[in-house]
């Protein structure tokens, strides 16, 4: 088993739950979060899409435009390993703007999993 | 690839993130919590206060760079107190940026 734990824009929590949702992942843990990525936080909302990384971060460090903590939401969604390219794959393809601050997926190992009402363990239990 | 977990005090969480910043690891999320740890809280006369503010910081580092991640975070949260909080590393197995789709972190 896996967790796929994707920290990605608040707006696109409802989109993401509900195309997992559609081929049948329909359990997950969404948390409220903050946090930045390499760009440490400079703003990019005005920009247009074929803009180039590099400068907005020089423009963005001269003009001080900067947020420290971004609002994020941390999805986490436990899969069979199977199963983890598809879920992925789903996730970057709704959160996909193209612009700074799609956010970032990290697939880390689960080693055992319980179900509290049955006692199932591992994959049964997911 | 590791997560760096660390579990601070909020006050001390804008500390922690610029020691960090200054040291070339600009990139975290952060997560209000609760919680206690080994000493069950903090007892003030008969009151126990047992779900303490702390503050969850995810730090996604390659593995050269742990120990001085951990480091950093240490010195920098550090008041020699009970509550100073505490640090756990998990691997992580694959690392993807959403806007580019490219593999790593």
């Amino acid at each position: 088993m896996k967790e796929v734990m994707a920290i990605i824009r608040p707006s696109k929590v409802s989109r993401t739950v509900k195309a997992l949702e559609a081929v049948g992942f329909p359990a997950m843990t969404a948390m409220r979060c903050y946090g930045r990525g390499k760009q440490r936080g400079y703003l990019d909302a005005s920009l247009p899409e074929d803009v180039d990384v590099e400068r907005i971060l020089k423009e963005g460090e001269k003009q001080g435009l900067r947020m420290k903590y971004i609002p994020k939401r941390l999805l986490s969604v436990v899969v069979d390993d199977a199963d983890v390219p598809l879920v992925v794959g789903i996730i970057m393809k709704v959160n996909r703007t193209g612009k700074i601050g799609d956010g970032r997926i990290f697939v880390l190992p689960v080693e055992d999993a319980v179900r509290v009402r049955t006692g199932e363990r591992g994959v049964e239990a997911i | 690839m590791k997560l760096v977990k660390a579990i601070v005090r909020p006050e001390k969480v804008d500390d922690v993130v610029d020691a960090l910043n200054n040291e070339g690891f600009p990139a975290f999320t952060k997560i209000d919590v609760v919680g206690r740890g080994k000493q069950g809280g903090i007892k003030v006369g008969e009151y126990v206060y047992d779900e303490l503010p702390k503050t969850l910081l995810l730090i996604a580092v390659n593995d050269e760079d742990v120990a001085k991640v951990v480091d950093v975070i240490k010195e920098n949260a550090y008041t020699g107190n009970f509550g100073d909080g505490k640090i756990f590393i998990q691997p992580i197995e694959e690392a993807y940026t959403i806007r580019t789709g490219e593999k790593g972190i």
